[in-house]
This record gives C-alpha cells, structure tokens and sequence, in this order.
C-alpha cells in the first residue's frame, strides 16, 4: 500500500468513525438521560398515549393515501417517456427540499379557509385547518416524495421486455400490471413506503402550521414532544422521543424484515432491480 | 486525494482565522432571549441602545417564555432574558439561571377576531354560545395559563361553566402569542386570545374585545441578566435601559403598561 492511500484509507475511516458517532450518540443520549421506570411511567402519560395514537393514526392514512395514489403514477413516471414526464417526476419531488415550515404555509394558501380553495371547499361545508383531516393532509404533503422517488426508480429499473412479454402472452395491461409489474417492484415499494411512513411519523413544521396542536385531535407525537419541552417536562419529552425512534425504527426495521422473510427480494440481480435497494 | 486533504485543511484554518478574529474585535453582541409579545418593540429599545452604546450589536430570539426558559435552562449562550410570566423568572432565578429579576412592565390580556369576524362574534359571552374555532395558548405558555385563569374569573360574569364551554372550542393550542395572532390575522381562526399590545400591533386587522375588569388576569414581564452571561455588564446596562425612561417610552407606545411600584 502507497503512503498515500494509508492515508486516504485512515482519513475515510475517520470520517466513518465520527459520522456514526454524531448520528448514534443523540440517540444514545435518549436512552441514557432518562431512567427506564421514568420512561414507562412518563408513556403512561395521558398526553403520551393520546399523541401517540393520533400520530399512528394519522400517519398509516397518510401511508394509505400515499400508496394509492403514488403506486399508477410512479408506473407511468418509471416505464412511459412522453413530454414533461421528467419535469413531471421532478416536480413530485419538490417536497423533499421545501421546509415543512413552507409546506404548511403553502397548505393554507391552497386549502385554507381564505385560500385558493377556500370558496370551494367552504360550498361543500368543509373546513380543513385545525382538523384531523389537516394533519393528514400535511403528513402526506411531506411525506409523498419518499414513496414515489422510491417507486419510479422502481419501476424504471423493471426489465421491461418482461412487461411485453406478458403483453405478447395475452394478459392485458391492468393484469400485466399486477400480476408482473408491482411484483417486480415490490421491494422498491416497500422500501418507499417504510421511509414515507418514518417522515410521516416524525413530521412537524407542516403540522404546527396547518392543523395546529390540541391534545387528543390533532397533536401528534411530535408536537407533544415540543409542547412537554416547553412545559419544563424535559423527562417527558425525552421519554416520548424515545418512544418515537422506537416506533419508527422498529416499523422501520421490521418492514424491511417483513419484506425479506417474505422472499419478497428479487432472487438474482439480473432483474435489475439495484436502485430500488439504494436509499433504504 | 491529497489535493482534497488540503482544501479541507486549507478550509478549517480559515475557520479557526475568522474566529479569532472575530474574538479579538471590540464588538459585544448581546443575546436577548424575550417573550414573543415583545417581538416588536423590543428591537426598537435594543436599535435606541446601540445609539448610545455604539459597538454593541443585539440578536433576539422570541419565543413563548417557557420555551425561553427551557433554553436557558438547557445551557444556551444567552445574555438576557425577558419572559412574559413572573412565574418562570422564580423558577430561573431559584435555580440559579438568571441573576435577580425585576418586573419591567405589564400586559393585558384581550379578545380578538379577524377584520371580518366570519363567525359574527359580538362579545366574549359568544365563545360559549356557538360554535366557534378558538386558537390560544398552551398552557405551560404565558398567555395560554392567563387565558384560561380569565376563562375561570369569567364565569362570574357569564355563568358558571362559561369557561369549560369555552375551552371545549378551542381548536388549537399554540406555542407562543405570535402564532395565535398569525392564525386570527389570516382569518383561519374565528378568535384568540392575545395581549392588548398584539392587538394593537395587528392594527386593523383584527377587532379587539376588551375583557369584564373583574376578568382581568394582568401579565407581569420580569427581565434580568443570565447567569452565564459573558457579558454581564453590558447586559446589565441594558436591563437598566429597559427599565430607564427610554425603554420605558418605547414600552408605553407599544401599550405595555408600567410595572407596579416596587418596594
């Protein structure tokens, strides 16, 4: 080995070192700041238990939403070229860079009581803000990308002679669709919709804004942490914020799991579907 | 490789210059950490200041006093703290958190709805009345405790159980009086209930409700400097300006009233 690589090879190796350091040692810190008793006697906690269902709650609609509407569009986006669709796939990921403070604004201004469609929805009897339905509303908004950047990478890494295939073989498109397609991509979409559900359930900005906080309706589990914090409940916020990297990484963890046990993984790379596995 | 090595080598030298530099300039920067009512005529007294004390520059952070207070208490680097609540400069300054406070003015809590009141609120005996989408704070916030300690004063006025029918309204709890306000500006929320000098501020924009006297729950604003102030002198002279004619104007023009007399 050259002197030169020893010493790129410890200087990356550094580099891991300290990386792993700084995302694990707050985490660590959760766990080791409050006392185990503490922790399950704060998320016996009214406010605990009911921010924690309301988040569960509202993120797995979130999740749903996102799915349905997510999975047909990222198939056109990942197997159709046609004008715009890059533009089309681009702007879907517009969320992932605008702060959540922008995107509840932005909810206002659209669906807000005085917003774009404001005067249509108040015809209809409907008011968003402040409601559960808000919280949804803001949970998908954020969330959305990370399915649907994950499903048309998917579907774009298809081998898509085996879509004709089955086209040749006589199944229509709704059953080639089913039956070939979604199997395909199923790995890419699980791991989509893993990572949209974890930002779903640690959103914040957009829902302070759009749904705003009240215990047991539209106070999610972030916000409770914040509001506890705030309190002087420092035990509480931590014991909540424990409770979520556990929720969320076990979710997280066990999705993945579900997904391999069930054989779901492509059985050989010359499937190719490698970008589906590459953020997740 | 090596030519990446040394752009980040070259890069933290320059850090490390900048802050020395930065260190060795005779300007003091003091950090105010202020109850999110005084968001506005805050900058003015520290702008005032700086007139008179040319070299010290201000940041501010605003924010519900309690938040404020969770900061100072979590170690952040602050100089001055003026919170919204009595309650919470005890609670510092018996941890030692903050040196001595003093009461530097008062506040007044009131009843606002957007300009063009969309749910036709007449008086504060509404709120319990119909139904209304009520935004205030939360409780551990300033303005959410004086909130609801009106609410229960108020039920001699409007009847018992006034204040839990009005409580049952409300839609959102909110971390600080700059976000009810935001929320009853943009005509989201039908009410809120903010400080007078916020609602003064809103000018226009909102239709103010005077509270009943015997409602009134009076906000007394304690500031003092922090104990791990770096500055301490200077952030004492600027408690002392606060508390001096000139902070004193600038408060009484924003509608703050005076502190009471102390003995």
């Amino acid at each position: 080995m050259r002197r030169s690589d020893r010493v790129a090879a410890l200087a990356a190796g550094i580099a891991t070192a300290v990386l792993f350091g700084f995302v694990a040692l707050p985490i660590l810190a959760i766990f080791l700041k409050v006392s185990p008793s503490e922790l399950v006697s704060q998320l016996g906690s009214h406010v605990a238990r009911q921010a924690l269902l309301v988040s569960i709650r509202s993120s797995l609609i979130a999740v749903a939403v996102i799915v349905l509407f997510g999975t047909p569009a990222a198939f056109i986006l990942g197997t159709k070229r046609f004008r715009g669709s890059r533009v089309l796939t681009a702007f879907l990921e517009l969320p992932l860079v605008l702060p959540p403070a922008v995107a509840g604004i932005a909810l206002f201004a659209a669906f807000g009581r005085f917003g774009l469609m404001g005067g249509a929805l108040r015809f209809f009897g409907i008011e968003l803000p402040f409601t559960q339905a808000a919280v949804v509303m803001a949970l998908t908004y954020v969330a959305l990308p990370f399915y649907t950047r994950q499903a048309v990478a998917a579907f774009a890494s298809m081998d898509q002679q085996l879509l004709g295939a089955s086209r040749t073989l006589g199944a229509g498109r709704a059953r080639t669709f089913f039956r070939v397609a979604l199997p395909l991509a199923r790995q890419g979409l699980s791991a989509g919709a893993a990572l949209a559900w974890a930002r779903a359930l640690g959103e914040f900005g957009a829902t302070i804004l759009f749904a705003g906080s009240l215990a047991g309706k539209t106070q999610t589990l972030p916000l409770a942490i914040y509001e506890q914090f705030g309190a002087g409940n420092l035990d509480g916020a931590l014991a909540m914020s424990a409770l979520l990297v556990v929720v969320s990484a076990g979710l997280f963890v066990g999705f993945r799991l579900f997904v391999r046990n069930r054989g779901l993984e492509p059985e050989g790379a010359g499937w190719g579907l490698r970008s589906s596995s590459t953020i997740a | 490789m090596r030519r990446a090595l040394a752009l980040v080598l070259a890069g933290l030298a320059l850090v490390g210059c900048s802050k020395g530099s930065a260190s060795t300039s005779s300007h003091i920067k003091l950090t105010v950490l202020a109850a999110a009512s005084l968001t506005d005529v805050f900058p003015k007294i520290g702008a005032a200041f700086t007139k008179s004390h040319p070299g010290v520059t201000f940041t501010f952070s605003f924010a519900g006093t309690d938040q404020l207070a969770a900061q100072i208490q979590q170690g952040a680097p602050a100089d001055v703290f003026a919170g919204a609540s009595a309650t919470y400069g005890d609670q510092l300054a018996r941890a030692h958190d903050i040196g001595p406070y003093k009461i530097f003015c008062t506040n007044r809590l009131v009843l606002v709805v957007p300009a063009s009141n969309p749910a036709h609120i007449a008086s504060p005996a509404a709120l319990a009345t119909k139904k209304v989408k009520l935004v205030i704070g939360s409780e551990s916030v300033p303005v959410g405790s004086y909130t609801r300690t009106v609410l229960d004063n108020l039920n001699s006025v409007y009847g018992a159980g006034y204040s839990d029918k009005v409580l049952a309204n409300v839609v959102s709890n909110e971390d600080s009086v700059t976000s009810i306000l935001a929320k009853v500006v943009s005509g989201e929320a039908d009410a809120g209930f903010v400080y007078v000098t916020d609602s003064l501020s809103a000018g226009s924009k909102v239709r103010t409700f005077v509270l009943p006297n015997s409602a009134e729950a009076v906000a007394f604003y304690p500031i003092a400097v922090v104990a791990a102030s770096k500055a301490a002198t200077v952030a004492r002279e600027f408690v002392d300006y606060v508390l001096g004619p000139a902070g004193q104007a600038e408060l009484k023009a924003a509608g703050f009233g005076p502190p009471p007399p102390q003995g």
